[in-house]
Protein backbone atom coordinates (compact mmCIF):
# COMPACT_ATOMS: atom_id res chain seq x y z
CA UNK A 1 0.00 0.00 0.00
CA UNK A 2 1.89 3.01 -1.28
CA UNK A 3 1.08 6.57 -2.35
CA UNK A 4 2.52 8.77 -5.15
CA UNK A 5 4.76 11.82 -4.65
CA UNK A 6 2.96 13.87 -7.30
CA UNK A 7 -0.25 13.68 -5.26
CA UNK A 8 1.35 15.30 -2.23
CA UNK A 9 2.07 18.90 -1.27
CA UNK A 10 5.41 19.81 -2.86
CA UNK A 11 7.06 20.53 0.50
CA UNK A 12 6.34 16.98 1.67
CA UNK A 13 7.19 15.42 -1.69
CA UNK A 14 10.55 17.22 -1.85
CA UNK A 15 11.59 15.72 1.48
CA UNK A 16 10.54 12.21 0.48
CA UNK A 17 12.19 12.49 -2.94
CA UNK A 18 15.56 12.94 -1.24
CA UNK A 19 15.33 9.61 0.61
CA UNK A 20 17.78 6.97 -0.47
CA UNK A 21 16.14 3.70 -1.49
CA UNK A 22 18.02 0.40 -1.48
CA UNK A 23 18.05 -1.46 -4.78
CA UNK A 24 18.17 -5.22 -5.31
CA UNK A 25 19.32 -7.26 -8.28
CA UNK A 26 16.26 -9.47 -8.18
CA UNK A 27 12.93 -9.82 -6.44
CA UNK A 28 12.35 -12.78 -4.15
CA UNK A 29 8.95 -14.03 -5.22
CA UNK A 30 7.73 -17.52 -4.49
CA UNK A 31 4.44 -19.25 -5.01
CA UNK A 32 2.80 -20.67 -1.92
CA UNK A 33 -0.34 -22.06 -0.37
CA UNK A 34 -3.74 -20.52 -1.08
CA UNK A 35 -4.62 -17.57 1.16
CA UNK A 36 -7.26 -19.68 2.91
CA UNK A 37 -4.47 -21.93 4.20
CA UNK A 38 -1.96 -19.24 5.15
CA UNK A 39 -1.09 -17.89 8.58
CA UNK A 40 -0.77 -14.10 8.31
CA UNK A 41 1.12 -11.57 10.44
CA UNK A 42 0.76 -7.81 10.22
CA UNK A 43 3.96 -5.80 10.09
CA UNK A 44 3.34 -2.07 10.39
CA UNK A 45 5.79 0.81 10.07
CA UNK A 46 3.51 3.22 11.98
CA UNK A 47 5.74 3.32 15.06
CA UNK A 48 3.10 1.53 17.14
CA UNK A 49 3.72 -0.06 20.50
CA UNK A 50 2.04 -0.87 23.75
CA UNK A 51 1.82 2.01 26.21
CA UNK A 52 4.88 1.61 28.45
CA UNK A 53 7.05 -0.07 25.80
CA UNK A 54 10.14 1.82 24.68
CA UNK A 55 9.16 4.67 22.33
CA UNK A 56 10.92 4.85 18.97
CA UNK A 57 13.86 7.24 18.54
CA UNK A 58 15.48 8.84 15.48
CA UNK A 59 17.39 6.20 13.49
CA UNK A 60 15.72 3.37 15.40
CA UNK A 61 15.48 0.29 13.15
CA UNK A 62 14.15 -2.06 15.82
CA UNK A 63 10.61 -3.39 16.14
CA UNK A 64 8.03 -3.70 18.89
CA UNK A 65 5.87 -6.76 19.43
CA UNK A 66 2.09 -6.52 19.41
CA UNK A 67 0.44 -9.74 20.62
CA UNK A 68 -2.76 -10.52 18.70
CA UNK A 69 -4.92 -10.07 21.79
CA UNK A 70 -3.63 -6.51 22.42
CA UNK A 71 -6.53 -4.11 22.85
CA UNK A 72 -6.64 -0.97 20.68
CA UNK A 73 -6.72 1.07 23.90
CA UNK A 74 -3.24 -0.23 24.80
CA UNK A 75 -1.51 1.02 21.65
CA UNK A 76 0.20 4.36 21.12
CA UNK A 77 2.29 5.77 18.25
CA UNK A 78 5.78 7.24 18.65
CA UNK A 79 6.74 7.60 14.99
CA UNK A 80 9.30 10.42 14.78
CA UNK A 81 7.80 11.94 11.61
CA UNK A 82 5.16 14.66 11.82
CA UNK A 83 4.46 14.54 8.09
CA UNK A 84 1.50 12.18 8.04
CA UNK A 85 -2.01 12.18 9.44
CA UNK A 86 -2.51 10.71 12.91
CA UNK A 87 -6.16 11.62 13.37
CA UNK A 88 -7.20 8.49 11.46
CA UNK A 89 -5.29 6.34 13.95
CA UNK A 90 -6.76 8.34 16.84
CA UNK A 91 -10.22 7.51 15.52
CA UNK A 92 -9.65 3.89 14.51
CA UNK A 93 -6.58 1.71 14.99
CA UNK A 94 -7.52 -0.38 11.96
CA UNK A 95 -6.78 2.44 9.53
CA UNK A 96 -3.06 1.79 10.19
CA UNK A 97 -3.11 -1.66 11.80
CA UNK A 98 -5.96 -3.76 10.37
CA UNK A 99 -6.03 -6.38 13.11
CA UNK A 100 -9.84 -6.53 13.32
CA UNK A 101 -10.10 -6.85 9.54
CA UNK A 102 -7.63 -9.73 9.57
CA UNK A 103 -9.60 -11.36 12.37
CA UNK A 104 -12.77 -11.08 10.26
CA UNK A 105 -11.05 -12.55 7.19
CA UNK A 106 -9.96 -15.51 9.31
CA UNK A 107 -13.52 -15.92 10.68
CA UNK A 108 -14.82 -15.94 7.09
CA UNK A 109 -12.18 -18.57 6.18
CA UNK A 110 -10.74 -16.23 3.52
CA UNK A 111 -7.45 -16.36 5.47
CA UNK A 112 -6.21 -19.53 7.16
CA UNK A 113 -5.19 -18.13 10.53
CA UNK A 114 -3.72 -15.13 12.27
CA UNK A 115 -0.26 -14.98 13.80
CA UNK A 116 -0.02 -14.97 17.59
CA UNK A 117 2.22 -11.90 17.48
CA UNK A 118 2.32 -8.93 15.11
CA UNK A 119 5.01 -6.29 14.80
CA UNK A 120 5.63 -2.60 14.24
CA UNK A 121 8.69 -0.75 13.04
CA UNK A 122 8.93 3.04 12.85
CA UNK A 123 9.13 3.87 9.15
CA UNK A 124 11.69 6.70 9.29
CA UNK A 125 14.79 4.51 9.69
CA UNK A 126 17.83 4.06 7.48
CA UNK A 127 17.37 0.61 5.84
CA UNK A 128 20.73 -0.61 7.19
CA UNK A 129 19.59 0.10 10.76
CA UNK A 130 16.60 -2.21 10.36
CA UNK A 131 18.26 -5.08 8.52
CA UNK A 132 19.58 -7.05 11.54
CA UNK A 133 16.23 -6.64 13.29
CA UNK A 134 14.35 -7.70 10.16
CA UNK A 135 16.52 -10.81 9.82
CA UNK A 136 15.84 -11.71 13.44
CA UNK A 137 12.15 -11.09 12.89
CA UNK A 138 11.98 -13.58 10.01
CA UNK A 139 13.10 -16.29 12.46
CA UNK A 140 10.37 -15.31 14.91
CA UNK A 141 7.77 -15.40 12.15
CA UNK A 142 8.90 -18.88 11.11
CA UNK A 143 8.69 -20.03 14.72
CA UNK A 144 5.07 -18.79 14.78
CA UNK A 145 4.49 -20.79 11.54
CA UNK A 146 3.66 -17.56 9.68
CA UNK A 147 3.78 -17.95 5.91
CA UNK A 148 2.47 -14.53 4.79
CA UNK A 149 3.10 -11.00 6.04
CA UNK A 150 0.82 -8.04 5.42
CA UNK A 151 3.22 -5.08 5.40
CA UNK A 152 1.36 -1.87 6.16
CA UNK A 153 3.58 1.17 5.55
CA UNK A 154 2.91 4.58 7.03
CA UNK B 1 5.38 6.01 -2.08
CA UNK B 2 4.86 4.59 -5.55
CA UNK B 3 8.15 6.06 -6.78
CA UNK B 4 10.13 4.43 -3.95
CA UNK B 5 8.33 1.12 -4.43
CA UNK B 6 9.28 1.15 -8.12
CA UNK B 7 12.95 1.41 -7.08
CA UNK B 8 12.91 -1.14 -4.23
CA UNK B 9 10.71 -3.59 -6.22
CA UNK B 10 9.18 -5.64 -3.40
CA UNK B 11 7.58 -8.90 -4.61
CA UNK B 12 4.01 -7.62 -4.35
CA UNK B 13 2.70 -4.15 -3.55
CA UNK B 14 -0.73 -2.55 -3.68
CA UNK B 15 -0.85 1.13 -4.61
CA UNK B 16 -3.48 3.20 -2.84
CA UNK B 17 -4.23 6.90 -3.21
CA UNK B 18 -5.24 7.52 0.40
CA UNK B 19 -3.90 10.26 2.65
CA UNK B 20 -0.49 9.48 4.12
CA UNK B 21 -1.05 7.93 7.56
CA UNK B 22 -4.24 6.16 6.48
CA UNK B 23 -3.08 3.11 4.49
CA UNK B 24 -6.41 1.30 4.94
CA UNK B 25 -8.30 4.36 3.72
CA UNK B 26 -11.24 5.31 5.92
CA UNK B 27 -11.44 5.12 9.75
CA UNK B 28 -14.49 3.33 11.12
CA UNK B 29 -15.37 1.85 7.72
CA UNK B 30 -14.75 -1.90 8.14
CA UNK B 31 -16.11 -2.94 4.70
CA UNK B 32 -13.80 -0.45 2.95
CA UNK B 33 -10.80 -1.50 5.05
CA UNK B 34 -11.57 -5.17 4.46
CA UNK B 35 -11.61 -4.66 0.69
CA UNK B 36 -8.18 -2.98 0.85
CA UNK B 37 -6.67 -5.66 3.10
CA UNK B 38 -8.12 -8.44 0.94
CA UNK B 39 -6.83 -6.82 -2.27
CA UNK B 40 -3.32 -6.72 -0.76
CA UNK B 41 -3.51 -10.31 0.49
CA UNK B 42 -4.88 -11.56 -2.84
CA UNK B 43 -1.60 -10.46 -4.45
CA UNK B 44 -0.01 -13.47 -2.73
CA UNK B 45 -1.41 -15.61 -5.53
CA UNK B 46 0.58 -13.65 -8.13
CA UNK B 47 3.93 -15.12 -9.19
CA UNK B 48 4.65 -12.68 -12.04
CA UNK B 49 6.26 -10.02 -9.88
CA UNK B 50 7.48 -7.62 -8.93
CA UNK B 51 3.79 -6.72 -8.83
CA UNK B 52 2.71 -3.11 -8.27
CA UNK B 53 -1.07 -3.25 -8.49
CA UNK B 54 -3.37 -0.22 -8.51
CA UNK B 55 -6.15 -0.30 -5.95
CA UNK B 56 -9.29 0.84 -7.81
CA UNK B 57 -11.07 2.83 -5.07
CA UNK B 58 -10.30 6.38 -3.92
CA UNK B 59 -11.38 8.00 -0.68
CA UNK B 60 -13.83 10.79 -1.50
CA UNK B 61 -12.75 14.22 -0.23
CA UNK B 62 -14.58 15.11 2.97
CA UNK B 63 -16.18 18.49 2.43
CA UNK B 64 -14.79 21.11 4.76
CA UNK B 65 -17.31 23.27 6.50
CA UNK B 66 -16.72 26.59 4.82
CA UNK B 67 -16.00 29.17 7.46
CA UNK B 68 -15.91 26.53 10.20
CA UNK B 69 -15.03 28.23 13.42
CA UNK B 70 -14.00 26.35 16.51
CA UNK B 71 -17.06 26.39 18.77
CA UNK B 72 -14.84 26.53 21.84
CA UNK B 73 -13.05 29.81 22.34
CA UNK B 74 -9.39 28.94 22.47
CA UNK B 75 -7.96 31.90 20.66
CA UNK B 76 -4.72 32.81 22.41
CA UNK B 77 -4.79 36.09 24.27
CA UNK B 78 -2.08 38.02 26.06
CA UNK B 79 -3.26 36.86 29.46
CA UNK B 80 -3.73 33.24 28.44
CA UNK B 81 -1.18 30.53 29.08
CA UNK B 82 -0.37 27.12 27.70
CA UNK B 83 -1.30 25.56 31.05
CA UNK B 84 -4.71 27.30 31.03
CA UNK B 85 -5.38 26.14 27.48
CA UNK B 86 -4.46 22.55 28.35
CA UNK B 87 -6.73 22.71 31.38
CA UNK B 88 -9.64 24.11 29.35
CA UNK B 89 -9.42 21.24 26.87
CA UNK B 90 -9.59 18.62 29.62
CA UNK B 91 -13.34 18.21 29.63
CA UNK B 92 -13.39 17.76 25.83
CA UNK B 93 -10.59 15.22 26.01
CA UNK B 94 -12.65 13.32 28.60
CA UNK B 95 -15.64 13.43 26.23
CA UNK B 96 -13.49 12.00 23.45
CA UNK B 97 -12.21 9.22 25.73
CA UNK B 98 -15.77 8.31 26.69
CA UNK B 99 -16.90 8.28 23.06
CA UNK B 100 -13.92 6.41 21.60
CA UNK B 101 -13.28 4.15 24.57
CA UNK B 102 -9.57 4.78 24.15
CA UNK B 103 -6.90 7.43 23.84
CA UNK B 104 -3.64 7.49 21.91
CA UNK B 105 -2.04 9.73 24.56
CA UNK B 106 0.59 7.94 26.62
CA UNK B 107 3.92 7.82 24.82
CA UNK B 108 5.84 10.00 27.29
CA UNK B 109 4.65 8.50 30.56
CA UNK B 110 3.87 12.04 31.74
CA UNK B 111 0.42 13.31 32.60
CA UNK B 112 -0.74 16.09 30.32
CA UNK B 113 -0.09 19.03 32.69
CA UNK B 114 3.46 17.72 33.18
CA UNK B 115 3.91 17.39 29.42
CA UNK B 116 2.76 21.00 29.08
CA UNK B 117 5.16 22.05 31.84
CA UNK B 118 8.04 20.47 29.92
CA UNK B 119 7.18 22.58 26.86
CA UNK B 120 6.92 25.69 29.06
CA UNK B 121 10.33 24.88 30.52
CA UNK B 122 11.78 24.66 27.01
CA UNK B 123 10.18 28.01 26.16
CA UNK B 124 12.01 29.49 29.15
CA UNK B 125 15.33 28.55 27.53
CA UNK B 126 15.84 25.41 29.61
CA UNK B 127 15.74 22.79 26.85
CA UNK B 128 14.96 19.29 28.15
CA UNK B 129 16.49 16.19 26.57
CA UNK B 130 15.20 16.03 22.96
CA UNK B 131 13.54 12.61 23.17
CA UNK B 132 11.63 13.53 26.35
CA UNK B 133 10.47 16.77 24.76
CA UNK B 134 9.42 15.02 21.54
CA UNK B 135 7.41 12.41 23.44
CA UNK B 136 5.69 15.09 25.55
CA UNK B 137 4.81 17.06 22.39
CA UNK B 138 3.44 13.92 20.68
CA UNK B 139 1.19 13.35 23.68
CA UNK B 140 0.05 16.97 23.74
CA UNK B 141 -0.74 16.96 20.02
CA UNK B 142 -2.81 13.79 20.42
CA UNK B 143 -4.55 15.29 23.47
CA UNK B 144 -5.50 18.46 21.58
CA UNK B 145 -6.76 16.70 18.46
CA UNK B 146 -8.66 14.04 20.40
CA UNK B 147 -10.26 16.80 22.52
CA UNK B 148 -11.22 18.75 19.38
CA UNK B 149 -12.88 15.66 17.89
CA UNK B 150 -15.42 15.86 20.75
CA UNK B 151 -16.35 19.52 20.22
CA UNK B 152 -20.10 20.06 19.62
CA UNK B 153 -19.35 20.81 15.96
CA UNK B 154 -16.07 19.00 15.39
CA UNK B 155 -15.68 19.93 11.71
CA UNK B 156 -13.35 17.57 9.82
CA UNK B 157 -9.90 16.22 10.61
CA UNK B 158 -8.54 18.86 8.20
CA UNK B 159 -10.30 21.76 9.92
CA UNK B 160 -9.22 20.51 13.35
CA UNK B 161 -5.58 20.37 12.27
CA UNK B 162 -5.95 23.90 10.85
CA UNK B 163 -7.46 24.99 14.16
CA UNK B 164 -4.50 23.50 16.01
CA UNK B 165 -1.96 25.47 13.95
CA UNK B 166 -4.00 28.66 13.58
CA UNK B 167 -5.37 29.11 17.07
CA UNK B 168 -3.66 27.23 19.86
CA UNK B 169 -1.04 28.35 22.33
CA UNK B 170 0.64 24.97 21.91
CA UNK B 171 1.23 25.50 18.18
CA UNK B 172 2.51 28.99 18.95
CA UNK B 173 4.90 27.44 21.47
CA UNK B 174 6.15 24.83 18.97
CA UNK B 175 6.77 27.51 16.35
CA UNK B 176 8.70 29.55 18.95
CA UNK B 177 10.74 26.53 19.99
CA UNK B 178 11.81 25.53 16.49
CA UNK B 179 14.62 28.09 15.98
CA UNK B 180 15.95 27.50 19.50
CA UNK B 181 16.12 23.75 18.95
CA UNK B 182 17.66 24.18 15.51
CA UNK B 183 20.33 26.46 16.98
CA UNK B 184 21.19 24.13 19.87
CA UNK B 185 24.62 22.51 19.97
CA UNK B 186 22.94 19.17 20.83
CA UNK B 187 22.49 17.15 17.58
CA UNK B 188 19.27 15.56 18.91
CA UNK B 189 17.80 19.01 19.50
CA UNK B 190 18.75 19.91 15.92
CA UNK B 191 16.96 16.82 14.54
CA UNK B 192 13.86 17.73 16.53
CA UNK B 193 13.95 21.37 15.47
CA UNK B 194 14.74 20.78 11.82
CA UNK B 195 12.81 17.59 11.05
CA UNK B 196 10.37 16.25 13.61
CA UNK B 197 8.67 19.22 15.25
CA UNK B 198 6.84 21.21 12.56
CA UNK B 199 5.12 19.36 9.68
CA UNK B 200 6.43 20.32 6.23
CA UNK B 201 3.01 21.72 5.37
CA UNK B 202 3.17 24.15 8.32
CA UNK B 203 6.78 25.31 8.02
CA UNK B 204 5.70 28.43 6.12
CA UNK B 205 4.45 29.70 9.48
CA UNK B 206 8.04 29.89 10.71
CA UNK B 207 8.70 32.70 8.26
CA UNK B 208 5.72 34.75 9.37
Amino acid sequence: MVKRLSDMPEVEAAHLRRLDCPTYDDTALLSGKPLAERRVAIISTAGLHKRGDRPFRPGDGSYRVIPAETKASELVMSHISVNFDRTGFQQDLNVVFPIDRLRELVAESAVGSMAAIHYSFMGAFPPAAAEPHARHLTGLLKADKVDAALLVPV
Amino acid sequence: MREHTEIVRPPRALWVTFELGRPLGIPDDPPFQRRVAKAALDLLARTDGPVLADYPEDVPEVTDFSGWACPISLAPSEVDSLAAEIDRLGTWYDQSMAKQGRTTVGVSGLDIPAAGALVSRALNNDLPEAQALKEAIDDLRAYYLEAASAFPDPGTATTRKKWFWDETQLAKALLALQPRLAASSDPQHKILGNLTLIPATERHRLRQ
